[in-house]
């Protein structure tokens, strides 16, 4: 069994604004292995953007605050470093790419000095070629062709496929162990999608390195990763194997999503539904947050919160019905 | 199947600290303040000021002001050279300058606006048009044509409404045209033509508001330039004639008499600085305040 | 004989690159570049291809925001070039409307529901102000939103609503044809499935035709009866949609449909299920030679890169590919 890299356990970040606190993550816990991708499931305001600048520390300040918990790399929780450490930390263990290729990159400097600066900042390399070599390598793990050409070009002159290798070879540069990944194909197309997932497959499987990927997307859950963790409102509600969480969902949520989501693969008559909208993170109903939209609510789901349950082979559950 | 709207819920304001919050609000509140007092003065001069602006006294001549020896009561801010009450002239000079600056703001910034919608939104030789023509208006060095004018005109209150709208309105049509562009190449704009608006009420409907919150901005930060620019064209002579006071004039003025009588020309460039300085920082206080909403969805 | 509403015929938009002080012109992007499709009363037709293939720029043909370089419009039979700008406004535009992709942006934030929903009305027709009234709050009904919608804004509305308050804006003036840019890829996973299926009924209730603009394969799927699949400008393959999912012929449909493909961890032991292209799709200023899509293809042949292959009807669909004869 593969050693576990990172550890969360309860992470609660809030967003302190005039109208009051929003509580973006209530309560997360997950781990990941080393080699493996864990994913992070859901839609658009469910917290798990918020998730990821955490881990890295990386929330707009002062609005934005870790609350509580624990981030655990390797044996370290990041949550009792200081500032300075933390930034040692950051892009050297634990890594992230973003969604927008065009922004993630900055348009006035050549792709070789972007890349540089990561190395320069994290590697104590002992002149300039050697950080030109690393550059190269990042480039080369990447699949960018011609490297040595690249260097020198900029943002603009690349596809937007490229530039999202760009910045995963900024991300990979100095080899971290835990790499998180935010919706990094969204923007791109099914068929680039397609190339950019079987080269992240590669890159983990010669680097070893942690895969957190977050996505809304479910076939590319399925595609690239071991393990899901579906979140709504702030909360993980059911974490299991990959394909657990599509043969045999337990919680309501998932198995609404997962329905809700046309097949390829079969003529679908009427797609199922889910009424109603996620709730508002200021004003959180007491007892289960999907209880407003579950179509097999009970009384007891109004009034508390369930527990995460333990249902064996990796699989948890927060849901009444799930004992 | 009837989805329930749920429309988001006012919250009240909370979270800052005390200390935060005053300091948050200072940036408006003063210059408010300062606005507010500029446009009481100017509508109720005539019970507020001591004295008639013309009034002179031949034996009250450059009078001190009350906290300085050899000062009076009767004139708390001093008298000027020919025995005229700074006070009073100051309050009527509030009234002629905040008018002045207010017509020529509306005109300025009525025919930029226009153009720069048109400009904007056509496109195209239009709009190339228009510019060229800005641009002249722009490149003409500002104080030569003010004086081309006071000089062919006269010196008057219109005369000097006259040169700083033709000075004016190049900066608003340029501004408002950028804003035209960006509005004119949104998802609405092109929805709008879809649906078969005619390019008038896409301008006046769809434009125009969207454009709304630059022009307020830029109306703000307006007017504490043309109160210079006014006190400007005063002080060199070419504003507003005597014996109406304007702080330009009132300025220049007493320029001879700074190491004996400083307060001439003192108190009427303080009132320039605070309103010029009050119109400034309003400006930006809306325009932060404009941006963050803009935000917000 | 199906009844056509609208028909494409060899739709060609060409932009030219300029370079310069003079602006001369040393190229064109050929955006669409030929191509042909009917949208029959009632029914659905997707466009579907990826960024750069010229599907957003067919749809803003037809919705007459861009001139086309050469083909033919038939609305209802009648050629679109010999309407004046009077006829497009008086009998086109009103039957052809259009919802957008981005909800955020594709209504005035300054305007409320009302006016966003009547504009339409007042600018094409006489009705009075509380006719104009009555009919918004049947349209709201209709996409499922609350009356008091009406006087709000916006930005008071999520995502999925404001399409929505999008598709009511539409329906007004009772359009035969409606576009639909990318409707629901802007929008939560969840929420994509309440629009999609107030889309269908509302195309069944009117007898309305979609001509539906997007890249997700499984949406398009749901929602067509007819699909056609472009690459660079043109059509490669063009059908009815079950037969074209069911039997993909052209390479290209088969390396889309294997992208989109839900591949759960078991399937993947074979591991050479999926096909993966390589390279990205080139621009369109300097199409390969012979087939467009030879350079990507992985059953690219001898003659791919000379021969020019026509659309040609195999079976129940048309494919454009060398090796179909």
């Amino acid at each position: 069994m593969r050693e576990i890299i990172l550890q969360v356990e309860d992470l609660r970040t809030s967003f302190f604004t005039r109208r009051g606190e929003v509580k973006a993550v209530d309560g997360v816990s997950f781990y990941v292995r080393e080699g493996e991708t864990f994913g992070i499931v859901g839609e658009s305001g469910c917290g798990k953007t918020v998730t990821g600048l955490s881990l890295l520390r990386l929330l707009p300040e002062p609005a934005g605050r870790i609350v509580g918990g624990k981030i655990i790399l390797e044996g370290t929780n990041l949550m009792e470093l200081s500032k300075k450490a933390m930034r040692a930390y950051r892009g050297r263990m634990i890594s992230m790419i973003l969604q927008d290729p065009m922004t993630s990159l900055n348009p006035v400097y050549p792709i070789g000095d972007q890349i540089a600066e990561s190395v320069r900042l994290h590697q104590n390399l002992a002149d300039e070629h050697m950080v030109e070599q690393e550059v190269i390598s990042a480039l080369r793990l990447l699949r960018i062709p011609s490297p040595e050409m690249i260097l020198r070009q900029y943002p603009f002159q690349l596809s937007g496929g490229m530039r999202q290798r760009v910045v995963g070879a900024i991300a990979m540069s100095c080899h971290p162990r835990v790499l998180i990944a935010d919706e990094p194909t969204t923007a791109l197309d099914a068929t680039i999608q397609a190339q950019y997932m079987a080269l992240f497959k590669d890159v983990q499987q010669k680097t070893n390195v942690a895969i957190i990927f977050i996505t809304h997307d479910f076939g590319v859950i399925a595609n690239m990763c071991h393990r899901v963790g579906v979140m709504y409102a702030g909360k993980i509600i059911e974490t299991a194997p990959t394909r657990e969480i599509f043969n045999a969902p337990r919680h309501p949520y998932t198995s609404a999503l997962i329905n809700s989501v046309p097949r390829l693969d079969r003529k679908d008559d009427r797609l199922y539904s889910i009424e109603g909208q996620p709730p508002s993170l200021m004003n959180l109903p007491p007892g289960c947050r999907f209880a407003p939209r579950c179509t097999v609510v009970q009384e007891i789901c109004r009034e508390q919160e369930p527990p995460e349950v333990d249902i064996g082979n990796g699989h948890s559950v927060s849901c009444w019905k799930v004992k | 199947m009837v989805t329930n709207v749920e429309v988001k819920p006012k919250h009240q304001y909370r979270g800052l600290t005390q200390w935060g919050r005053i300091f948050r609000n200072l940036g408006m509140i003063l210059p408010v303040a300062i606005f507010a007092l500029l446009i009481f003065t100017a509508i109720f001069a005539n019970f507020l000021a001591p004295f008639p602006y013309d009034e002179t006294s031949l034996t009250e001549r450059r009078l001190p002001p009350a906290w300085v020896e050899g000062g009076s009561t009767k004139h708390l801010l001093g008298t000027d050279t020919l025995g005229r009450d700074i006070l009073s002239r100051a309050i009527y000079g509030a009234r002629i300058s905040l008018s002045v600056s207010l017509l020529a703001i509306a005109i300025t910034a009525s025919v930029g606006t226009v153009l720069g919608i048109i400009s904007g939104y056509m496109g195209g030789r239009v709009d190339a048009f228009i510019m060229r023509i800005t641009d002249i208006a722009m490149a003409f060095p500002g104080l030569l044509l003010a004086i081309l004018i006071a000089v062919s005109l006269g010196p008057g209150f219109f005369t000097v409404i006259i040169a700083l709208s033709i000075l004016g309105w190049s900066g608003y049509a340029r501004i408002i045209r950028g804003e035209a562009l960006r509005v004119r190449n949104s998802d609405f704009v092109a929805q709008a033509q879809v649906i078969g608006v005619s390019p008038w009420r896409i301008m006046l409907r769809h434009i125009f508001p969207n454009i709304l919150n630059i022009l307020i901005i830029g109306i703000t930060l307006s007017v504490g330039t043309m109160i210079l620019a006014e006190s400007a064209m005063s002080y060199l002579g070419i504003g507003i004639p005597p014996p109406m006071p304007s702080w330009g004039s009132m300025v220049s003025d007493g320029r001879n008499d700074l190491d004996r009588a400083w307060w001439i020309s003192t108190f009427p460039g303080i009132a320039i600085g605070l309103v010029v300085l009050s119109g400034n920082f309003l400006g930006d206080w809306i325009r932060d305040k404009m941006d963050p909403r803009l935000r917000q969805m | 004989m199906a009844d056509v509403l609208l028909e494409g015929r060899d739709l060609t938009k060409h932009y030219p690159v300029t370079r310069g002080f003079l602006q001369r012109t040393v190229g064109w992007v050929r955006a669409v570049d030929g191509i042909s499709f009917t949208i029959e009363r009632g029914k659905t037709l997707s466009l579907v291809g990826e960024s750069g293939a010229g599907k957003t720029t067919t749809a803003k043909a037809v919705l007459l925001l861009e001139r086309l370089t050469s083909g033919t419009i038939l609305f209802e039979g009648k050629d679109l070039n010999l309407f004046s700008q009077a006829q497009l406004k008086a009998e086109y535009r009103p039957r052809v409307q259009a919802v957008q992709q981005n909800p955020w942006s594709s209504m005035n934030p300054r305007m409320r529901v009302r006016d966003i929903i009547g504009e339409p009305l007042v600018v094409n027709t006489k009705q009075t102000k509380s006719q104009i009234r009555s009919r918004v709050l049947e349209l709201l009904e209709q996409v499922g939103l609350m009356s008091d919608a009406a006087e709000r804004y916006p930005h008071e509305f999520s995502g999925g609503q404001r399409q929505r308050i999008a598709v009511a804006r539409a329906l007004a003036l009772n359009p035969s044809l409606v576009v639909l840019d990318e409707p629901v890829s802007a929008l939560d996973v969840s929420i994509r499935a309440q629009i999609m299926n107030l889309l269908k009924d509302l195309q069944a209730q009117y007898n309305l035709s979609y001509l539906v603009i997007a890249h997700n394969l499984a949406t398009v799927r749901y929602m067509s009866h007819s699909v056609a699949i472009m690459y660079l400008g043109q059509i490669v393959e063009y059908g009815v949609a079950e037969d074209l999912f069911e039997k993909p012929l052209h390479p290209y449909t088969k390396a889309l449909i294997s992208a989109s493909q839900l591949t759960l961890p078991e399937d993947d032991t074979q591991g050479a299920k999926q096909i993966i292209l390589s390279g990205e799709m080139p621009s369109s200023l300097n199409p390969p030679e012979g087939c467009r899509f030879h350079t990507r293809c992985a059953e690219s042949g001898e003659s791919c890169s000379k021969v020019v292959p026509e659309l040609r009807l195999i079976g129940q669909h048309w494919v454009r590919c060398n090796h179909y004869k």
